[in-house]
């Protein structure tokens, strides 16, 4: 039994305690297994040190050259051809294939050493406020994935499979969790406001593939109705919506005596819910009760809705409302050129609330059951793409080493995991030395976390074995790591 | 009528085991239905058809394998080293990582060695065998004992049910009536080919169709543009409204441009091999996508066609089914070849297209202008035709000589006088021919001269809103074409052209007569090029009348045909690519020899006689020795309208794969289908007037059977998300019943696509239509592939990226706040209480007539108790608060109290499961 069916299977009861007259149990069961939408947490793989996920993905593939891969060796190569051996037949998009010639490109932005639980951490002047929590942080430098183009990366990480059709992380946890809350969704997803909107998101990074739909992550929208169709006609009062779904209720109660399908029992427990939702969801987006101290902490602009602060704000609120799948989407990240005046404006925006989400966690106590988790679908290069200057340049895709911090949820706080080069252009292993060969997919090399052994490891501070959250489809037992995947136990506490 | 199981219900019986078949313990173990399953299960992935990981030579996928070390030693168990290791305390089989075997399958794996360890072949493999016996015997007979068929449903539940199944629609009240007071004894059969011959039936069916090849109107990856295929989408709806057979509607789809002198409608078909999604994003490698596009072709045949997942097979021979690496490419050979450029350009015309009618109507009026012309041509004598040809031959009219056209000249701007002229060598042929800017008007004039009386032809590419002047008069323009009769002299031609960034700027002119410099005599010229030299001919060809006629009807047709639109076609590249296995599904990882196009052994040879292209391919998947893809059909078929399939898994017929319910009337059925020449309205109805259809739904208080898994109750489900927006729009009298072009947009909330789209993409604004477009049925709501209409995918509609044969029926809150708040929703609730306050006085009538539409009967005493007693309360806060009555509906109705507390009772029933399940 999959896990989540066997809460289900206790919820589900509890549910229909009263209710499912002369039902047999393998009815119950069988339809159980249907309908997992009220899943709680009551059994999972093993215990879990994170209740709860908040990732903050940064689409379009953050320079890791410009806020946490410090290589200070670039300056002395600047604009010298990058070296052959170092991009040891990586293969480079059709962006700067043409290109004449392959320019070292050093950051311009300061590093600066920040004490970290272990030997500190490097962060650059863009990050300031990300800079004072690093003693949360466990700064991954050697994250890495095959895809090359957006497209395909993003769907990779958040789908496991390069191709659209599988089901999103998020997905695979609310399938895997379920849902804690009683009058808000499991899966809540939020999209951040940016001034460089260049990449596109896509329903299939938080679609439930072909997991029933109720995994879908819903989305919390900064424009019109948060949830989407969650306000009453004009004219309709929350009295008249009342009286209205108690003969809703009443109608539906009718049809189950006569037709006795239990489908119409959880409709009406539904329609309960929405209702719920139509004062809780309100409730959530007003932050008139937030003390000033909050706003000190996020930054004035976390009172205008859709800014990065705005959502990680709406994160934590959700988090504390039992919600335990969280996503926010930033856009923008895709410096291929101008990278400074973009980054220095996407790093703007972010910071702060990242800085204050981790605060404003551990000032509640909720840091340590909360799993944090920052970071793009791939890295940029450390050649320049278009005209390099000391002032501005830009950077192509770089599959082979990104970073991604984590905090929180049973992460060793304040350490670095990993390294690369003096180029950020392979991984290293700890002696400083390339990896030769390439780390791959298909077997994990210490040091290294490819996006399945991220996924993987994201999954197994929540509780789950991403080799045992499975489900049929096609004949096969599919999972969100396909074949691949290594719990990365070094970075866990 | 069938005899009430109700005098039992004492006795429950759990039918939780069904699917492995009643079998005691002197039947002889099945090996495919009870022992295959457990090994492909339990022991594929380590001792099946790939040869494991290197660990072991052991395979357990044949006899010869599993004997020839003894792992199995046929008819000695405990001697069987298979078995002794399955039982093995100290070193199991499968090891702890793995699934484990249950006591029972070790038992029957026991059992199955000492009755001599034989194996046959995976069921789906073999050939369907069409056995005697009804769908009701064969349902029948898998009932446990002391359990018959349900009683029957009642005429108007049969009525809705069938409707809903057929139409997607409940009945229209005076076809239900018609059918209720039809006494005679196939009054339900009438009904039914009623049903199946509105124009309705084809606009449902067509929808799991496109949810199967996974139909969008945009390319579905980063910019997700625009995509213009919806005529792909109008004629799969208008084929299944004629009904044609399936093996025909395969073979089209797959290489309908392979067939000899493709028709257009062969030619729309093949957007089937168009489908897939597509990506232009800057940097990406074409051989990568050349790739990836393949990748997609060969799942979505697989699960479409064969009910079988390719996936495995991509990187590695597949685990669990017979089907080896080579294999795939193999079959992704057959798709290697084709012409368009694995990048789409992010163009809405992503070539080769091919221009066709533009919707429905256009289609049919398309159809009868053909079939004129094909008569007219007919009362044609052929000796006269051709010895006119060579008459007009002998006059030189197709030489160019004929006419002289100068070198043209090109300016940018409004008005061409006060623009600088340019020239140019030739006629442009795209973009960077022209000078200016893409977005800009562009004009390019020069100067025919002819010597008498001509009619040429002049084509070209515009965005919209072209302008012809002839000698400085402005000349009325139907479209991109216009033909020009030229008076003898010289005549000045000035053209103005709105650029467009995806559309290349061509002009081109040409004569009609030029066709007969290469096609020497009048049959070899295509029916279009001879009424068009008919009419052109002056009367040289044949006589005054015919030439009027070819006239006339030639004036129709280019008025048609300025008025067609383009879609995605499917075209062979004359030298094939090379197709190589790629080492774990890496594009750049080519290995071994060059493969031909084959398919999968397993699945039966294909024919020597049959070429290795994409026709090829499709006459093997039509051949009557096809094990899968009739059983495959019929079992979608089936879960259409029994809501669940025989096979469980639609997707999956392999060895993973659930195995029928009732094997033998899922082949029978199949064998059938092919045997009727794979006419599905014959399959439908032989479905519905069963005995198996037509039970009550019921759940059974003396049956545990909630998947429905021997059918001894009716078909009751919730309604697709499609369903229940056309009952409501139509209920509402609201539905707008035009059929086909382009997809249309429905209001959504805002910034839907905004918030998600890159700024260059054309499909970050969603401009909701509002001329009633919006109304039409769901199968023509635009699908944007990254974001389709929240309305569809809150009820389980897929996103159409990939393929889709069995939705899941999801129960959420957020479906119950689109129920009720949804402002399409309220806008028909709004329409429908108007309807119902102008057919009558009475609240009673007024009730009557919203049940009968919505649940195709009377309302109960107690619905009718809670109805008014909602419409009472509504009606008291209305009165008293009149602004809220405005609010809800509006200022243009008469009575906004009244009008208000029926809106709230109508969208409260349409929310109701008494409109949204079908029972």
């Amino acid at each position: 039994m999959n896990p989540s069916d066997f809460q289900l299977f206790q919820t589900r009861r509890q549910f229909f305690g009263r209710t499912a007259l002369g039902l047999g149990t393998a009815a119950m069961a069988q339809f159980l297994g249907q309908n997992e939408a009220f899943a709680s947490s009551a059994a999972l793989h093993h215990t879990p040190k994170a209740k709860r996920v908040i990732y903050l993905f940064m689409s379009g593939g953050p320079s890791h050259l410009d806020t946490w891969d410090y290589k200070p060796k670039l300056n002395e190569m600047f604009g010298d051809d990058i070296p052959n051996e170092v991009r040891d037949g990586q293969r480079i998009t059709g962006m700067t294939s043409r290109q004449k010639s392959l320019p070292v490109c050093p950051s311009k932005y300061k590093f600066t050493k920040h004490d970290n639980n272990d030997s500190g951490v490097w962060v650059s002047e863009l990050l300031p406020h990300t800079a004072t929590v690093a003693k949360d942080l466990c700064v991954i430098h050697s994250a890495f994935t095959e895809a090359i183009n957006h497209d395909p990366a993003i769907t990779y990480i958040q789908t496991g499979s390069q191709i659209p059709g599988r089901p999103s992380l998020g997905a695979w946890l609310s399938y895997g969790l379920g849902n804690e809350s009683e009058d808000l969704p499991g899966y809540i997803v939020m999209h951040a406001k940016t001034s460089f909107a260049e990449q596109s998101l896509f329903g299939r990074l938080w679609g439930s593939g072909f997991l029933p739909a109720e995994h879908q992550g819903v989305l919390l929208r900064s424009q019109g109705d948060p949830v989407l169709y969650l306000k009453n006609p004009p004219g309709v009062s929350r009295a008249d919506r009342k009286v209205q779904l108690k003969a809703l209720e009443a109608l539906n109660r009718e049809q189950h005596r006569e037709f006795g399908d239990p489908e119409i029992l959880a409709r009406i427990k539904q329609h309960e819910m929405a209702y719920r939702m139509q004062t809780s969801v309100p409730e959530l987006m007003d932050l008139s009760g937030e003390p000033d101290e909050v706003f000190k902490l996020y930054g004035e602009e976390a009172r205008v809705p859709g800014t990065f602060s705005a959502c990680a704000l709406n994160a934590r609120r959700l988090a504390q409302r039992g919600v335990r799948n969280i996503q926010i989407f930033h856009r923008g990240w895709d410096a291929h050129g101008n990278l400074p005046r973009e980054h220095e404006s996407q790093c703007k925006d972010v910071d702060r609330g990242c800085a204050a989400l981790i605060k404003d966690l551990k000032r509640l106590g909720m840091l340590d059951e909360t799993l944090v988790v920052w970071g793009g679908e791939f890295g940029r290069t450390s050649y320049c793409q278009g005209k390099l200057t000391k002032e501005n340049y830009g950077r192509d895709h770089h599959p082979r080493c990104f970073t991604v911090w984590m905090a929180g949820g049973g992460v060793k706080p304040g350490i670095t995991y990993g390294r690369t080069d003096d180029f950020g252009y392979n991984i290293c292993d700890a002696d400083g030395e390339v990896l030769k060969p390439q780390p791959d997919k298909h077997h994990w090399t210490p040091g290294t976390v490819h996006i399945h052994d991220l996924n993987a490891t994201i999954l197994h501070l929540l509780g789950i074995d991403h080799k045992k959250l499975t489900y049929r489809y096609q004949g096969r037992d599919f999972r969100l790591t396909d074949v691949h995947g290594h719990v990365v136990h070094d970075i866990i506490a | 009528m069938p005899k009430t199981c109700l005098h039992i219900a004492f006795a429950i019986v759990i039918v939780a085991v069904l699917g492995v078949p009643k079998c005691d313990a002197q039947d002889k173990i099945n090996f495919a239905k009870q022992i295959l399953p457990i090994l492909s299960d339990k022991c594929f992935l380590c001792h099946g058809p790939d040869g494991g990981k290197g660990e072991t030579d052991l395979r357990l996928d044949s006899f010869e394998g599993a004997t020839a070390g003894g792992a199995v030693d046929p008819g000695e168990p405990d001697d069987s080293e298979m078995i002794l290791r399955i039982f093995d305390e100290d070193d199991p089989m499968p090891p702890e990582e793995s699934k484990p075997l249950s006591d029972v399958e070790k038992e029957l794996l026991k059992r199955w060695v000492k009755e001599g360890g034989q194996y046959t072949q995976h069921w789906a493999y073999v050939l369907p065998q069409k056995q005697t016996g009804s769908i009701d015997d064969w349902i029948n007979k898998s009932f446990p004992e002391n359990v018959d068929f349900a009683p029957q449903a009642d005429r108007a539940t049969l009525a809705r049910r069938a409707a809903l199944i057929l139409t997607g629609l409940p009945p229209e009240p005076d076809e239900l009536t018609a059918f209720l007071d039809d006494k005679s004894e196939d009054a339900y059969e009438t009904y039914l080919d009623q049903l199946m011959a509105s124009t309705r039936y084809g606009e449902h069916q067509a929808r799991y169709w496109l949810d199967a090849v996974r139909y969008g109107d945009t390319h579905g990856l980063h910019l997700d543009n625009r995509r213009g295929i919806f005529p792909y989408r109008d004629w799969v709806i208008r084929s299944f409204n004629s009904n044609q057979p399936f093996d025909q509607f395969i073979t089209w789809q797959l290489a309908g441009d392979l067939l000899p002198d493709p028709t257009m409608e062969q030619l729309v078909a093949t957007g089937f091999v168009r489908m897939n999604p597509s990506t232009a994003e800057g940097g990406v490698i074409p051989a990568e996508f050349q790739a990836k596009n393949n990748f997609d072709r060969v799942e979505t045949l697989g699960v479409a066609l064969l009910g079988t997942s390719f996936v495995c097979a991509r990187c590695h021979t597949h685990k669990y089914d017979p089907i080896t690496h080579t294999e795939y490419y193999e079959l992704l050979a057959f798709f290697n070849n084709t012409a368009e450029s694995p990048l789409d350009g992010n163009a809405y015309q992503y070539g080769p297209i091919l221009k066709v009618p533009a919707n429905i109507k256009a289609w049919d009026n398309w159809t009868q202008l053909e079939k004129e012309r094909d008569q007219l041509l007919k009362g044609l004598d052929k000796n006269i035709a051709n010895a006119a040809v060579e008459l007009a031959k002998s006059l030189g009219h197709w030489k160019s000589s004929n006419w002289k056209a100068t070198k043209p000249i090109a300016s940018t701007g409004e008005r061409p006088e006060e623009k600088q002229w340019e020239n140019i060598d030739r006629l442009p042929g795209k973009n960077g021919d022209l000078p200016g800017k893409t977005d800009q008007a562009r004009w390019v004039s020069f100067e025919v001269e002819v010597g008498s009386k001509q009619n040429l032809a002049l084509t070209f590419n515009s965005g919209p809103g072209p302008e012809l002047f002839l000698n400085g008069q402005p000349e009325p323009l139907q479209g991109n074409l216009a033909s020009l009769t030229l008076e003898p002299g010289t005549t000045k031609v000035e053209l103005k052209l709105i650029g467009s960034k995806r559309l290349p700027l061509q002009v081109e002119l040409s004569s009609l007569w030029d066709a007969l410099r290469e096609k020497k005599n009048w049959d070899s010229l295509a029916p279009q090029q001879q009424i068009s030299l008919l009419a052109d001919s002056g009367g040289e060809l044949v006589d005054e009348s015919k030439t009027k006629q070819a006239a006339e009807l030639n004036k129709k047709i280019e008025s048609a045909q300025a008025q067609f639109t383009t879609t995605l076609i499917a075209k062979e590249l004359p030298k094939p690519r090379v197709t190589k296995l790629l080492e774990r599904g890496e594009y750049d990882i080519p290995q071994g020899e060059p493969l031909n196009p084959d398919v999968p052994e397993t699945m039966g040879a294909m024919s020597d006689e049959l070429p290795r292209n994409r026709l090829g391919l499709a006459r093997w998947l039509t051949d009557a020795d096809h094990p899968l893809v009739t059983r495959v059909l019929v079992n979608r078929f089936w879960q259409q309208v029994f809501g669940v399939a025989l096979v469980r898994t639609p997707e999956e017929f392999g060895l993973q794969g659930d195995h029928p319910t009732h094997p033998e009337l899922l082949d029978t059925l199949a064998v059938e289908f092919h045997q009727s020449g794979w006419d599905l309205k014959k399959l439908f109805k032989r479905m519905l007037t069963s005995r198996t259809f037509c039970q009550q739904s019921k759940w059974r208080p003396d049956l545990s059977d909630p998947e429905n898994k021997i059918y001894a109750r009716g078909p009751g489900y919730r309604l697709d998300a499609e369903v229940i927006r056309d009952t409501a729009l139509w209920a509402s009298g609201l539905l707008d019943s035009e059929m086909g072009g382009e997809g249309v947009k429905p209001w959504q909330p805002e910034g839907m696509w905004s918030a998600l789209m890159h700024p260059r993409s054309n499909t970050k604004k969603y401009v909701a239509d509002q001329d009633g477009r919006e109304f039409r049925r769901s199968i023509y709501v635009y699908w944007k592939r990254t974001s389709p209409h929240p309305m569809m995918t809150l009820f389980d509609a897929p996103n159409r990226e990939s393929s889709c044969v069995r939705r899941s029926r999801s129960t959420t809150p957020l479906q119950s706040l689109g129920l009720l708040n949804e402002s399409q929703r309220i806008a028909a609730a709004k329409a429908l209480a108007q309807r119902l306050i102008a057919g009558g006085e009475e609240d009673q009538a007024r009730l009557d007539q919203l049940f009968l539409l919505l649940a195709s009967r009377k309302p109960t005493d107690s619905e009718k108790e809670v109805c008014l007693s909602l419409l009472e309360s509504s009606r008291e806060k209305f009165s008293k608060n009149l602004d809220d009555a405005t609010a809800l509906v509006g200022q243009d109705v008469n009575d906004e109290a009244e009008v208000a507390s029926w809106t709230q009772l109508c969208v409260t029933v349409m929310a109701s499961d008494i409109a949204i399940r079908l029972n």
